[in-house]
């Protein structure tokens, strides 16, 4: 059968002619092709890659930022807290010290008072013991001496204090 | 489309006019016919006689179309391919397309760290075997596939490139050892060394027979269906049958690219097996 036969004729052919075409295309379109293929992978595969890159970095910074934020925040309410408190104890120790100083104050006042009175009821005392000789000796008529007087007076201020 | 062609057949006074007019002579003389107008456009024929010490290597037509089908690659790649661009665009990137396709089904897969290598073969091979399967669809075409010395020679060529990959990466007698798996009993080895030395030829030839099988059962349906519609003479039949072409013919383009896809991946295969012996 003719359909069947092989042609050593079309066999060469076909075998030149494939061979010839596979040299011309690998030369002229396969090659080139072949290795823009090639580079086209290895750009997008590097863009890739720095894209990630990017990313990574991007996102290290903003958690830098955050970071650095948090601890600003931080730094401020601390700062606060501190300023709050030093204010609390100053201003407890300035209550404190006006207090005291005031009760002091009284303290000083109230002593001070009390020593005026003291002092002011012994004058009391002795001026009315020098009144009570004078009217006494003017009533007796009689000059008591300097020394006479001075026993009486302290006579009296004895009696007195004894009572 | 093969209408055409068939028409100008059919007015230079075609086989099965005269078959009709003459039908009282017996029916067997309009299937006869029938079948010799199929194989006149299955089968090669002389364009330019040629001898060159005594073989007959005379162009034929589908010789002539082969050399349209190379000259159209060379073209075609040659204008896209030739200073490719980092972005492509249009047409360049519909084969672009194809070729990354081929480089990950096929050859990556099956080839590896080498495909590179073989990658211009089995591209060359995977676009000529298309493209004439698609061209002999084309009215007054001829389908250079399917003719069995077509098909030979490129399963010879792939032949070639196997052996000769096995000897270059295992050397002729690494080569030849690692045909017979290893480690089999000495008393199967009579046996399995005419195997697998037969397995070897079995395996190209089949690639041969598949491809040219495929694209000459494709047209003789075609030409069988055009049969019918000469030889009924009817409208109804005609139109359903005229379907009935149109569905085989879309067919056809399918299994054109088909058998493309098989002939280059069976080459990769074979190739790859002789890279990996051990497999």
């Amino acid at each position: 059968m003719e359909l069947l036969t092989p042609n050593l004729g079309t066999f060469f052919w076909t075998a030149v002619t494939f061979v010839l075409l596979l040299v011309i295309l690998k030369k002229v379109a396969w090659g080139p092709i072949l290795q823009t293929l090639a580079e086209r992978e290895t750009r997008i595969k590097e863009a890739l890659e720095k894209a990630d890159a990017a990313q990574k970095e991007t996102e290290e910074a903003l958690a830098k930022n955050q970071k650095v934020m948090d601890e600003a925040k931080k730094e401020a309410q601390d700062l606060l807290n501190k300023s709050r408190k030093t204010a609390d104890t100053t201003k407890e120790e300035i209550i404190q010290k006006a207090h005291s100083e005031a009760s002091a104050m009284l303290e000083k006042a109230k002593r001070e008072i009390s020593l005026e009175g003291e002092k002011a009821v012994d004058e009391i005392r002795k001026q009315t013991a020098e009144l009570s000789v004078l009217i006494a000796s003017k009533l007796i008529g009689k000059t008591l001496s300097q020394k006479d007087h001075q026993d009486v007076i302290d006579d009296s201020l004895k009696q007195m204090e004894l009572n | 489309m093969i209408l055409t062609q068939t028409l100008s057949w059919f007015l230079a006074g075609g086989g099965v006019q005269e078959g009709h007019s003459v039908e009282q002579q017996g029916s067997s003389e309009p299937e006869k016919l029938g079948s010799e107008f199929i194989m006149h456009h299955i089968t090669d024929h002389k364009v330019f006689d040629l001898q060159v010490f005594g073989i007959d290597i005379s162009i034929t037509k589908h010789i002539l179309i082969m050399w349209i089908v190379s000259a159209m690659m060379i073209l075609l790649f040659g204008i896209l391919f030739r200073k490719p661009k980092m972005v492509p665009s249009g047409l360049a990137n519909f084969f672009e397309l194809i070729i990354e396709y081929l480089d990950q089904e096929i050859m990556k897969p099956f080839l590896g760290d080498h495909s590179r290598k073989y990658a211009p073969f089995l591209l060359t091979a995977f676009f000529f075997v298309l493209f004439c399967n698609l061209l002999g669809l084309v009215p007054g075409s001829a389908t250079a596939t399917s003719n069995i010395s077509v098909t030979a020679a490129l399963a010879v060529i792939t032949f070639g490139m196997v052996i000769m990959t096995g000897i270059k990466y295992h050397g002729l007698v690494g080569y030849c050892k690692g045909l017979i798996p290893p480690g089999l009993p000495i008393f199967i080895l009579p046996i399995m060394i005419p195997v697998e030395i037969l397995g070897l030829f079995t395996k190209h030839f089949a690639l041969a027979i598949r491809l040219f099988a495929n694209m000459v059962a494709g047209h003789v349906v075609v030409f069988a269906f055009l049969m019918i519609i000469f030889t009924f003479k009817s409208w109804a039949i005609g139109g359903t049958t005229l379907l009935f072409l149109l569905f085989v013919n879309l067919l056809e383009v399918l299994i054109g690219l088909i058998q493309a896809y098989i002939f280059t991946i069976l080459s990769a295969v074979f190739i790859g097996m002789s890279i990996h012996q051990e497999h």
